[in-house]
């Protein structure tokens, strides 16, 4: 009955307007198939290649849902590439960063679930009290450290309400408070995606690059190669201080470019705290729930070498359900298994990539494109940080590290470059995606608070990658070698 | 009231009265939405006219996991969706102007569509004269199909757009230029574009053909129901079709005098029919011209006048079918 309406909308004109980037992806894709095989590249390379370039358009033009991206990948595989077949792709898909993955997706479902964001919100106005610049860090540190362990979809929505009943709060114009607005939205989205690089739990392109170092340069029974199991702890060690140094930059940056209308949110401070105070002291479910979510987090600290991200994460699911804390209907309804199934097909190609040589034959290519002294040292980390930067503000930056992961990995290989220190850049450069709505899931949750402009983006962003990569880079020439990477 | 809205045969009559004239106003929180209200307003004066206020949400997809989510959390912390924001804004101008007469019941309805946990809301305001104000928020594939679903399903006399795009000149709004080209192409009913609207300076009605004239006729009854004035234009193309020109004024104007509204000016131009109404339009508050029967694609094609005008006029524009 309710598509009826659509019904006009569904003539071959209405449906060639609508799909011409998958129009456009396959007739790219099939001149490239047809084309001859670049010097280099075996017939199976440049297949995988063709596929990924296809993926890609689709990744970012989304003119099919992108877990139909997904499964068009695995299916290609299976066609197109001669010695694969249905059972080594399926194997493909399902690795410990897949599960650990899914784990967490189920992890934030069931954090949510609990309904501790008024919880959140009490702490954060106790911290900071009444002033806009502290409530603003506030916002940004509690985003960030949630999200550097659990999605930041989950923190970015959990806070979302916290921010607008701040704004509303102390104006029902919106045009009186855009600039508080901006600064308070954005401190959420930007905490979350500076934090998101903090610990492996933070974000999927963590997971997925831990996957790629151990599935190209771990050998079982090498002990030379067994730094390239990263584990927990070892990503903390490097990861988390390149966030907590961008956390005060982030809100100067924000207080520069956006000038909240009010220095001081007294009245809708006291007026957000009434309300949370209604909510009364926490019950004895609500510190179950932390506790299970603190015992996940120790169990990844601490035995994630031995049991895999992947299982500490069930674990921690499984948990909540067995204590009633959540019912399997609500992770059902609540995670999205197309990402899941997006990224198990992204790393699938990756690993493609790899095995079949596309990914050394573009690394090559890259290398061979940069300019003298860009293509070595602090050059090559600058280059690879900023062509991961352009590609992960058009897509997922999940897709953007699993495209990339293996080319930066090979070029590592290639320019003499530690493959650790490259995939680092990588991974956490594929946070810098404040240019667009759609660049990280904060940025989307935030916008459709309906107080930010897609210019806002711009106008704030720029500076934020700026910032972002010279911090960056600093850690990788500085601290990073101090830690021996 | 939901379902009742959504399943009944939108061609039935009802049983207790003449047809209520409808109008239905796609709001999307600019300032163009707005004085496209006001100009639903006048012409909704009286008893006879209910108003829906449409905000469509486009279903979220990709990567937008997570949007969802904070959105329901913005609903248990009692904030309000962005959408209804803009219809309760829309709303408040609609008391303010005295579209309801005193007091008024309220209803709220809920339906979850395309798999959206929150799905469609629906409040509806009536008063004691039975006028109804319907306030909207649609989920849909694209803002342009949850428009021609709404317009399918519950048929509008009047359906006035913001316009917006980079198709347009001199505009604001938030629903771009390819929603309103989608939605005036397939729309099978009577389309206003609200681009700077400007009351009380008179509709320019161009006539060409038979059609036109039937359009110039309903135009005509419509800008009655505001005493807006009535102009009329027609544009030949040399001097050779001079002649067809006047001859269609002169059946324009008996066709909208024979409906009981005074034409108070007429003319009769020669030259290129896109840039003589754009120019002459300027004027008026509203330019109104006919479309062709032929659906989709072809419109703009059969009708390159009428969609030029649409997106180049700087003022607003009226497409009658």
């Amino acid at each position: 009955m309710r598509l009826r309406g659509t019904r006009n909308m569904r003539g071959l004109g209405f449906f060639l307007k609508e799909k011409r980037w998958l129009i456009i992806a396959f007739i790219v894709g099939v001149l490239l198939y047809l084309a001859p095989t670049p010097d280099g590249l075996t017939d199976a390379s440049k297949t995988v290649l063709v596929i990924s370039v296809v993926a890609v358009i689709l990744f970012v033009t989304e003119p099919v849902p992108l877990p139909a991206v997904a499964f068009m990948i695995v299916i290609a595989q299976v066609f197109l590439l001669q010695g694969v077949d249905s059972k080594q792709v399926a194997q493909s898909l399902m690795s410990d960063s897949v599960v650990f993955i899914m784990g967490s997706l189920m992890l934030a479902v069931a954090i949510v679930k609990q309904k501790l964001d008024k919880r959140l919100a009490y702490l954060i106005v106790r911290m900071t009290g009444t002033r806009t610049l502290n409530i603003s860090v506030g916002i940004a540190l509690v985003s960030g450290v949630m999200a550097s362990v659990i999605g930041e979809h989950t923190v970015a929505a959990m806070m979302l309400p916290v921010a607008i009943i701040l704004i509303t709060l102390t104006s029902d114009d919106p045009k009186k408070v855009r600039g508080l607005a901006a600064v308070l939205l954005f401190s959420i989205a930007y905490g979350c995606s500076i934090a998101g690089i903090g610990t492996p739990s933070g974000g999927a392109r963590n997971a997925i690059m831990i996957g790629y170092w151990k599935e190209f340069y771990y050998v079982e029974g090498d002990a030379s190669t067994a730094k390239y199991l990263v584990d927990y702890l070892a990503w903390i060690k490097v990861a988390y201080p390149v966030f907590l140094a961008q956390l005060p930059f982030v809100v100067g940056i924000l207080f520069l470019t956006f000038k909240p209308e009010y220095k001081h949110l007294t009245r809708s401070v006291v007026k957000l705290r009434t309300m949370v105070e209604k909510e009364g002291p926490m019950k004895s479910s609500d510190w179950v729930a932390i506790m299970v979510f603190f015992a996940t987090l120790l169990g990844w600290i601490f035995f994630s070498s031995e049991l895999g991200l992947g299982i500490i994460a069930l674990m921690g699911a499984v948990a909540y359900m067995l204590l009633g804390l959540v019912r399997w209907e609500d992770l059902n309804s609540g995670v999205n298994w197309g990402v899941v199934w997006l990224y198990a097909a992204a790393i699938s190609l990756g690993i493609q990539m790899k095995d079949t040589g596309a990914a050394l034959w573009v690394a090559d290519s890259f290398l061979g494109v940069l300019p003298a002294g860009m293509d070595e040292g602090i050059g090559l980390l600058a280059s690879v940080s900023v062509l991961t930067t352009l590609v992960t503000n058009t897509m997922s930056n999940g897709a953007a590290v699993a495209v990339l992961g293996p080319i930066s990995l090979n070029m590592a290989a290639t320019a003499g470059e530690s493959p650790l220190v490259l995939g680092f850049i990588t991974a956490i450069s594929s946070a810098f995606a404040y240019l667009t709505v759609i660049g990280t899931p904060a940025c989307t949750i935030v916008y459709a608070s309906g107080y930010l402009k897609t210019t806002d983006f711009l106008k704030v962003g720029w500076k934020m990658v700026i910032m972002s990569t010279i911090v960056l880079l600093a850690f990788a020439a500085f601290y990073w070698p101090a830690i021996g990477l | 009231m939901r379902d009742a809205l959504f399943d009944n045969d939108p061609d039935t009559v009802p049983e207790d009265g003449p047809p209520r004239f409808s109008i239905l106003v796609c709001i999307d929180g600019s300032e163009e939405s707005e004085r496209g209200l006001k100009y639903a307003v006048k012409i909704g004066q009286g008893n006879d006219a209910d108003i829906t206020l449409l905000y469509v949400r486009p279903v979220d997809k990709g990567m937008k996991y997570g949007v969802n989510l904070a959105r329901q959390h913005m609903l248990d912390w009692g904030i309000e969706l962005p959408g209804m924001r803009a219809l309760k804004a829309a709303r408040d101008q609609l008391f303010e102007l005295g579209f309801l007469d005193g007091d008024w019941s309220e209803e709220e309805t809920r339906k979850r569509v395309y798999g959206d946990p929150i799905g469609d809301i629906m409040k509806t305001y009536t008063d004691k004269n039975d006028t109804h104000i319907a306030l909207k928020l649609m989920v849909a594939p694209t803002i342009a199909s949850g428009i021609l679903d709404e317009c399918e399903l519950n048929h509008y006399d009047l359906t006035i757009l913001a316009m917006h795009g980079e198709g347009g000149k001199n505009v604001r709004g938030k629903i771009k230029w390819g929603t309103t080209r989608t939605v005036v192409t397939e729309h099978h009913g009577t389309v206003l574009l609200a681009r700077d609207i400007e009351e009380n300076h008179g509709h320019l009605i161009c006539v060409n053909d038979e059609k036109s004239i039937e359009a110039a006729r309903q135009d005509a009854v419509l800008a009655s129901r505001c005493q807006c004035p009535v102009y009329l234009l027609s544009v030949a193309e040399t001097d050779e079709d001079l002649p067809a020109a006047k001859d269609a004024i002169t059946k324009a104007r008996a066709a909208i005098e024979g409906a009981g509204v005074e034409v108070v000016d007429a003319w009769t131009d020669v030259g290129n029919a896109r840039d003589i109404i754009i120019e002459r339009g300027k004027d008026f508050s509203v330019i109104v011209m006919a479309d062709s029967s032929v659906k989709g694609f072809r419109r703009f094609f059969q009708s390159s006048v009428a969609y030029y005008v649409l997106q180049h006029a700087f003022n607003s524009v009226m497409i009658i079918r």
